[in-house]
Order: structure tokens, then sequence, then C-alpha cells
């Protein structure tokens, strides 16, 4: 039971910054300032850059302003069904405390590297496809299958409203075990390497074949091969410790699609 | 399925009649996927099919699409055991290691959104 509701709030209160910028090819006449905004790791782009679209759309010429919008960072297209924290975890230098800088485009949306998830209704039904997956794994889709429509718009609104309490209202529902059951069944986690967006899954379990509650260490352990050794695991921003426990990993530092996002360092042996 | 002109499809059907065809290296890390028509969708009759790992759900679905000659305007739905939609660039191998069954991954494929 996610029952630490500091912890909670502190991952739903997480920032970032982020400096928007002009497609140098796109712009007709003067050159726009920068749009500074700070954003909520735990959303998705095209949920929180409309003020951004509107800003820059009196700078492009017509015929783009109403082209598929886009960003990318570095010349990396951004994809935008993954959480923004996700993404600035992954490509943000770490020790880099500038504003996170993103180019927005209008034309050209690069359909053979991003999926085109990028309107609300289709945003919606993909974190609800999350949602799903993660239930699947946790609860064998019990939990969310018998949830009310209701309690499903309860959860995208709280997320595109800011609205922590209607949101973990119906989320603390996903965050406990099942019935008598002393944890999930598996843990819903995507495990990213360097600034590779494709992530691995694979059946995590949160106890031991000997119903011990297991720790990070121990998850770093499954992960190692004989070439390679994880030996570090970061999400929002944090540096894990390596005694956290993994049901209560699980259950606080999840994103809202329900699925811990870590990202692994490892070292050659 | 190996067509002359298309050999750079990885994707090879498996006649469980007939025998397997000769396993390359390449082959061994190939997963076994099965296809379930749900709905008012053409059914493909081979079910069982062989497929590179880290092919993307988008690609099973382009290939539904060409395979049952569908128009443009169609659209392929995928679902993983009747539960849940991956996303188009999710890789096969992380439904097959997290959702797959007795050695495959169960997809059902329809033209309308079945589960949600």
């Amino acid at each position: 039971m996610a029952h630490d509701r500091e912890v909670l709030r502190m991952i739903w209160e997480g920032q970032i910054g982020i400096c928007f910028q002009a497609d140098r090819d796109e712009i007709v006449g003067i050159k726009p300032e920068p749009f500074y905004l700070m954003i909520s790791r735990l959303s998705y782009l095209p949920l929180v850059t409309d003020k951004v679209r509107k800003y820059f759309t009196r700078y492009i010429a017509a015929e783009h302003q109403d082209g598929a919008v886009w960003f990318d960072f570095n010349g990396t297209p951004l994809r935008l069904h993954y959480p923004i924290g996700v993404l600035y975890d992954l490509l943000h230098p770490e020790d880099d405390c500038t504003p996170w800088c993103l180019t927005i485009h209008f034309s050209k949306f690069p359909e053979d590297t991003l999926v085109k998830l990028n309107s609300k209704e289709l945003l919606e039904s993909h974190y609800m496809s999350c949602l799903k997956e993660a239930d699947v794994l946790k609860h064998r889709g019990l939990v969310i299958s018998a949830m009310q429509k209701k309690d499903h718009n309860q959860l995208w609104l709280g997320l595109i409203n800011d609205k922590f309490d209607q949101f973990w209202a119906v989320n603390r529902r996903l965050m406990e075990p099942y019935g008598d059951q002393e944890s999930f069944k598996n843990l819903p986690v995507r495990f990213y390497t360097d600034d590779d967006f494709t992530y691995t899954q694979k059946l995590i379990s949160p106890l031991s074949e000997s119903g011990q509650k297991k720790n990070l260490a121990d998850l770093m352990a499954e992960l190692s091969t004989p070439v390679r050794k994880a030996v570090g695991c970061r999400t929002h921003g944090i540096d894990l410790h390596e005694e956290t426990q993994l049901q209560w990993l699980s259950e606080h530092f999840s994103y809202p699609d329900n699925f811990l996002h870590l990202s692994i360092d490892y070292k050659a042996i | 399925m190996a067509d002359s002109e298309d050999t750079q499809t990885s994707i090879t059907s498996t006649n469980t009649i007939t025998t397997p065809t000769p396993a390359t290296d390449k082959d061994k890390s190939n997963l076994c996927i099965l296809l379930n028509a749900t709905g008012n969708v053409p059914i493909i009759k081979k079910r069982t099919w062989t497929v590179d790992p880290n092919k993307t759900v988008s690609w099973i679905q382009k290939f539904i699409h060409k395979y049952l000659k569908l128009d443009a305007s169609e659209q392929i739905f995928l679902y993983v055991n009747q539960t849940f939609a991956p996303a188009p660039d999710q890789i096969i191998k992380n439904l097959y290691d997290c959702h797959g069954t007795n050695g495959k991954l169960v997809l059902y494929y329809c033209k309308n959104q079945a589960w949600g």
C-alpha cells in the first residue's frame, strides 16, 4: 500500500525547466525569443505544450501552422508518448543545470522514427493501455477490470489537470496488492540503458523464491550478466539506494502509467 | 512464406502439419507468436509464426495489413492476450518475456478497437 504520502507528493511535484526554440527553417520574418516553461516530469509533451505551440505559430510560415508538432533535442526526435521525466533523464546531461533546450517543429514529422501519438485522445488511449498492461503484471488485470469507466476517467483527468488527490483516490487501488496477497505478482518496470529509447521489460517478482522481499541490489544482480555488471539505478533524476525494496519502489516511484522507468548503469567486467 | 522477391522478410510461418523449416542460427533466437482474428476481420489461416525478437508491434501490424490486402484507410489493432493494446514501437521480445505463455506470445488482431 502506497502509504508514504510525502514521497508520492514529491514525485508528483517533480518539474523540469525547458527552453523551447523554433526551427530556423520554419521561421518567417523576425526570429522569436525562446519560450521558457516549467513542466511536470510526469506528463507528456503534447499535453503541456499548447502555450508553446500558440507562441511560436505566429513566427512560422502559414502553410506549416496546422502541421503535426514534434520536438527534438540535439537532433534526436522525442517520443511523444514517453513521460517527460523519462526523456529528460535519458538525454539531458546529468551535471547540466541549465534549462533543457528543445526545438519545436511544425513540419516534416518523422513518421519513420516517431509514433504519432500526438493528440489528447491518442495519448489517453495509450495511457490506458499502459495501465492495463501494468495491472496485468501486478494483479492479473483484476483490479483495473473491476473499475468503472468513470474511475479510468478520473485517473486521466487527475493527471492532465495536475490533481494529486483526485488521481491518487483511484490510483491507490492499483498500488495495493490484490486481496490478501503480500505484494504484486510481478512489477511493471521498463529498463533503459545509456540514451537509448528502446527499453527492456522482463518479469520481475518483488519476492525471492523463498518469499523474502527483494531490494534493488537483488534486481541489479538479476540484470547483471557475465560481461557486464549493473552498478547504478536512477529514476526521477534520483540515484536509488540499493537497499530500496522493490515492492515499495513500485508503489511509490512509478510514473502515473504505473510503470517504473529505471535507467541502469552498467560496468563492463 | 519465404517469397523469392522478399528475402529480407524475417517472419516465417511454421506449418504444424509439415516438417519445420531448417533452423539457422538466426531462427534459433526467433520468437513464436500466435495470431488470432477477432471481430469482423479476415482470418489468416496460418496462426503460428516466428519473428525476430527486435521487431516492433508496428511491423506486425503492417505485416497483417499487407497479408490481408487491406485498404489504406483500414487499420489493424493488436492486443496481447485480449487484455491491452501495446504501443506501436514496443518490441516483441518485451511482450514475449512478460506476457508469453507456453513458449508463445498470443496476439489478437482486428479492424476495430476491441478491448479499449
